[in-house]
């Protein structure tokens, strides 16, 4: 901070944007921080993804209703009291004032999006004879192909039981997933206002065709398209370049072998040279999308659209190369063993730094990973996560759960192909600033640590399973007390071990009545084991009494720890109560365990005869069944 | 006051000291004897030029206090007269005319001093006062100044000439107690200029009416909503900028500062650069015309791009930046200016001096031109209003004393 003021304060640098862009490389990430959006507030610390999603949605939705509370009660905001003017802080209008039938009422409708009621004056408008600007008609048209013909929902409208009715998502709700779902769910009505429209205009241009078709391929009527496209033709229009676009996008939809799929993408580029149409980056990334549902045509087209591409000197985007890999890469026919094309798109793109121009772009990174991970191909790795790191790329990494995902699949490879202790440095740099493991994550982890033999940081690793919010998963901490139970290690580990299985039965305690955490026969065992390796004897004690109580039957190796626990302390009495409790659990080895105490202990007259008891006890119980 | 030290600092001593001294001392003595009545004090150097001009006339009074400053400013405005022997004619009118003093701070009222020749005249004009609405600054008016309007509504008083002390006193009174933050020597000029009305006491209402608003919204933008005026401004505005410039030019003041000569009215090539150095080869607006306007579809794609990406800023000065690109926090360094681009074109001389406003459409003397003199300087020192709304002020004052351009020659104070 201090290096900021004075440079600030030095005069060299008058514009403030670029002193602060200029002093990123002070500003490093902090890794041992949680992201900053939740610094605010230390009990909004997200442990997990889900309280992540958790926290900075209810963050958001707090934002929405501010918004929406300023938005539609402007009456309580009139005070303004910056100066300058800050356009951002005051309340935007949402609702319509102007109710007379006239262009202008019209216009005021389109900028708010109201569909339904743009639509509506458009017809007053009509019968009322008045003229229509061309520019307001193209405005209403686009509205409407836009959506649908149908209203959106407005931001900070609350939500009403018609909408849900109609089936519209609420675009409110974040997430992408639905997003797309949204758009896939609303369909091209036959005849609905926007053709209606159309088909009265007296003269139509490119642009009410543009509109028209391009509302058609969202909204999934391909069909329609073409035949809008045909008319077109046959009115001597020629078509701009969003047509092409949105045309080349259907285009698979419309055929159904791959062969004839690619003629009509082929026919629209030609169609686009002759009618002098510059192609943008766009219309490439539509092919290569197109392309990957080509099959193995797509291949060889792929690799001469980008061809064409650089000939045309248009850059491809990240969502460029995303398709390339998308066709050359099927997830099905995972490793392969090939990463030639990877390799060779990573060492085009190595240290540029991209913008957003597609909104696929943020699929690279996401699948990029995914094949190092197929391939098992760490070096790649390395090179994909080093060009995360240049510039603003991290931002092309998309939302929360692309991300999660992303870094899922980097720490998955790094688990499997590279040294515990490099591991441990990437570990500590994802998390939790950048990443919150899933169980999955950290079981590949633990493998991890396994194969390298350093299993005397488990310990460790339990806390952050604590921090994380991952203690409740069963499967997770049995492996866990496996992992620990299995070997035995020097004092000072078998100390710490011992501790940790301590901590992890408080936890089953306090977990006690949810079904989420149960003791298994294994993890009692387990932490029974470790207990008296660290001769913990009267802890491993309770531990046996939770075997009664929880109906679980012990191993018999581990009642043979015991024994010589107990021979160990020199204690006859716990001898004799472990054969009793070994009869009560109607164990086969009840009569070993009954002869190797006789034979180990002093015992006392009473305590032989009851042992004895105990085994004879057993074998009539074995010959009457 | 406020207008003697600025006039003071371009042209020092235009007066000779003779004639101030005598009057001064007449005033004194003045003072002590008229002290509780109260006095009138609708005299200025422009009356003063004017019996320079006309020496028959016998009605002006001379007000010591402005007497300076204000000559000054007459020979700023109109060079071509010649100036030369101006004090000893001021003195010696000061001597044959009946002289009224007022302390600086005093509120001094007009006496009545014309004649009853006219009196159907005074009653048509009572009408037209009465009906007159002040209007120009209307839409940013606060309401403050709604609640003083309406308190001071003019008086209903008739125009009787045996009450007139008891009348003008109230008067005073009244409007020094409804605008106390007007000051008094503008009350004074008001005043001064209203007595050449018939009835004075009405149209000093509408011309103190006028200045308070004036004073409200000066008080609104310094307070803080100047933006939202300025917006408003702003998209009504059509000021040709060039239109006054050689006049306007500091440089010009400052030739006739040293030779006295008046302006030169030079139009040279400096004047025509003047306008072109401060702007940059391109930082002009465009034409407009070929910019391809932004489609709902453009606007959906930029929206998609924006929400697949990962917007959240990673630590407080990516915050801040985002901050400053919304406008919510200072651009850096500091610049107290922010907020004002659209008065960054406009230079210092074109809001102090604002005299070459009156050159049309006011008197070139008389109670009036003081009058307007006195608002100009005042205006002059406001840093809260634009040039357009200076402009606007002094384009209302026109009006009305145009529309009372048959009232003013019936009382015979235009001159």
């Amino acid at each position: 901070m201090l290096i900021w003021m004075w440079i600030f304060h030095s005069g060299y640098l008058r514009d403030y944007l670029s002193v602060c862009v200029m002093l990123f490389p002070f500003s490093l990430q902090d890794t041992t921080a949680y992201p900053y959006q939740f610094q605010d507030d230390p009990y909004l610390s997200p442990r997990t993804s889900v309280e992540f999603k958790l926290f900075s949605l209810s963050q958001e939705s707090g934002r929405s209703a501010a918004k929406y509370f300023i938005n539609n009660y402007p009456k309580f905001f009139t005070k303004d009291f910056a100066e300058p003017h800050i356009p951002c802080l005051m309340p935007e209008t949402v609702s319509l004032c102007l109710e007379e039938v006239s262009e202008e009422a019209l216009k005021e409708r389109i900028s708010l999006r109201k569909v339904t009621a743009a639509a509506d004056m458009y017809d007053q408008l009509l019968q009322a004879g008045t003229e229509v600007s061309l520019e307001t008609t193209h405005d209403l048209l686009d509205l409407i192909c836009l959506y649908g013909d149908r209203d959106p929902v407005q931001d900070g409208e609350p939500e009403t039981e018609d909408m849900e009715e109609s089936g519209e998502e609420p675009k409110k709700r974040k997430g992408r997933v639905r997003r797309a779902s949204d758009i896939i769910k609303s369909t091209w009505k036959q005849n609905n206002n926007a053709e209606r429209i159309f088909n009265l205009l007296p003269e139509r241009d490119t642009h009410c065709y543009s509109a028209l078709i391009r509302g058609t391929v969202l909204h999934g009527a391909y069909e329609k398209a073409f035949s809008l496209y045909t008319d077109m033709q046959n009115n001597r229009l020629s078509a701009d370049i969003h047509i092409f676009n949105a045309l080349i996008a259907a285009a698979p939809e419309v055929r159904d072998k791959y062969q004839e799929k690619w003629d009509v993408i082929n026919d629209l580029l030609k169609q686009m040279s002759q009618q002098k149409v510059q192609p943008n980056l766009m219309t490439f990334n539509c092919v290569l999308k197109a392309l990957r549902r080509c099959g193995s045509l797509g291949k060889s087209q792929a690799l001469q659209t980008l061809s064409e591409m650089k000939a045309l000197q248009i850059a491809p985007s990240l969502a460029s190369y995303s398709h390339i890999l998308a066709i050359f890469y099927k997830p099905a026919s995972a490793g392969q063993g090939n990463t030639d094309v990877l390799q060779e798109v990573i060492a085009e793109l190595a240290g540029t730094s991209f913008t957003c121009q597609d909104p696929d772009d943020v699929l690279f990174f996401i699948n990029a990973m995914r094949i190092c991970l197929d391939n098992k191909d760490l070096e790649l790795g390395y090179q994909i996560q080093s060009l995360v790191e240049v510039g603003e790329n991290w931002r092309l990494l998309g939302d929360s759960f692309q991300q999660s995902v992303y870094y899922g699949r980097f720490f998955n490879l790094l688990c499997l192909m590279e040294h515990i202790d490099v591991v441990f440095k990437w570990y500590r740099r994802l998390i939790p600033s950048v990443y919150y493991p899933n169980p999955q994550g950290l079981r590949d982890l633990l493998q991890a640590l396994d194969t390298d033999n350093r299993l005397d940081l488990l310990p460790t690793i339990w806390k952050d399973i604590c921090t994380l919010g991952h203690d409740n998963k069963s499967d997770l901490v049995e492996e866990l007390l496996a992992l620990m139970a299995r070997d035995g290690h020097s004092h000072e580990v078998q100390e710490s071990f011992a501790a940790c299985a301590l901590d992890i039965k408080r936890v089953y305690d306090e977990n006690r009545g949810k079904p989420s955490l149960e003791w298994s026969n294994s993890s009692l065992s387990h932490v029974a084991s470790l207990l008296l390796r660290a001769n913990k004897t009267q802890h491993a004690w309770d531990v046996l009494q939770l075997f009664k109580a929880k109906n679980r039957v012990p191993h018999e190796e581990l009642l043979g720890e015991f024994l010589s626990a107990c021979h160990r302390d020199g204690s006859p009495q716990k001898a004799v109560e472990l054969v009793h409790l070994s009869t009560a659990f109607c164990l086969s080895a009840t009569p070993n365990l009954a002869k190797r105490a006789l034979a180990e202990f002093d015992l006392t007259e009473e305590q032989s005869y009851a042992t004895w008891n105990d085994r004879g006890k057993h074998s009539s119980r074995i010959s009457s069944e | 006051m406020m207008l003697m030290t600025i006039n003071s600092v371009l042209i020092p001593h235009r007066v000779s000291n003779g004639g101030g001294l005598r009057a001064l001392s007449t005033n004194s003595v003045r003072l002590c004897e008229k002290k509780n009545e109260s006095v009138t004090a609708n005299q200025d150097e422009e009356t003063k030029t004017d019996a320079e001009a006309d020496p028959k006339e016998t009605k002006t009074l001379v007000t010591q206090e402005a007497d300076e400053d204000s000559k000054v400013i007459k020979m700023a405005e109109q060079s071509e007269e010649p100036l030369v022997s101006k004090a000893d004619d001021g003195g010696s009118t000061t001597q044959q005319h009946q002289v009224d003093v007022t302390t600086e701070q005093d509120v001094v009222t007009p006496e009545k001093v014309e004649t009853d020749a006219a009196m159907s005249g005074k009653e048509s004009l009572l009408s037209l006062l009465g009906a007159m609405k002040v209007d120009v600054t209307s839409k940013r008016k606060p309401k403050i100044v709604k609640v003083k309007q309406s308190e001071f509504t003019p008086m209903s008083r008739p125009p009787a000439m045996e009450s007139t002390i008891s009348m003008f006193q109230q008067a005073t009174a009244e409007a020094s107690s409804q605008s106390e933050k007007l000051d008094p020597e503008l009350v004074a000029a008001a005043s001064a200029a209203a007595s050449t009305l018939p009835n004075s006491s009405q149209a000093e209402s509408q011309l103190l009416k006028q200045l308070r608003q004036h004073e409200a919204v000066t008080e609104a933008q310094k307070k803080g909503d100047v933006t939202k005026d300025l917006g408003l401004i702003i998209a009504d505005m059509k000021i040709g900028k060039h239109s006054n410039r050689q006049n306007a030019r500091p440089s010009n003041q400052i030739r006739f500062d040293e030779d006295g000569q008046g302006y030169t009215h030079d139009r040279g090539i400096t004047s025509e650069l003047d306008s072109v150095r401060r702007k940059n080869l391109f930082s002009g607006k465009r034409l407009n015309i070929f910019a391809p306007r932004p489609t709902l579809w453009d606007m959906d794609f930029a929206h998609q791009l924006s929400e697949v990406t990962n917007q959240m800023p990673r630590n407080g000065l990516e915050e801040m930046i985002q901050w400053t690109k919304e406008g919510k926090m200072w651009q850096y360094p500091i610049n107290n200016e922010i907020g004002l681009e659209e008065e960054a074109s406009v230079s210092f001389h074109e809001h102090i001096f604002l005299e070459k406003h009156l050159a049309e459409g006011f008197p070139q003397k008389g109670p009036v031109r003081h009058f307007m003199e006195l608002v100009v300087g005042g205006l002059s020192k406001n840093p809260y209003l634009t040039v357009q709304q200076k402009k606007e002020h002094i384009s209302w004052f026109r009006d009305y004393f145009h529309q009372k351009e048959e009232v003013l020659k019936e009382a015979d104070a235009s001159n």
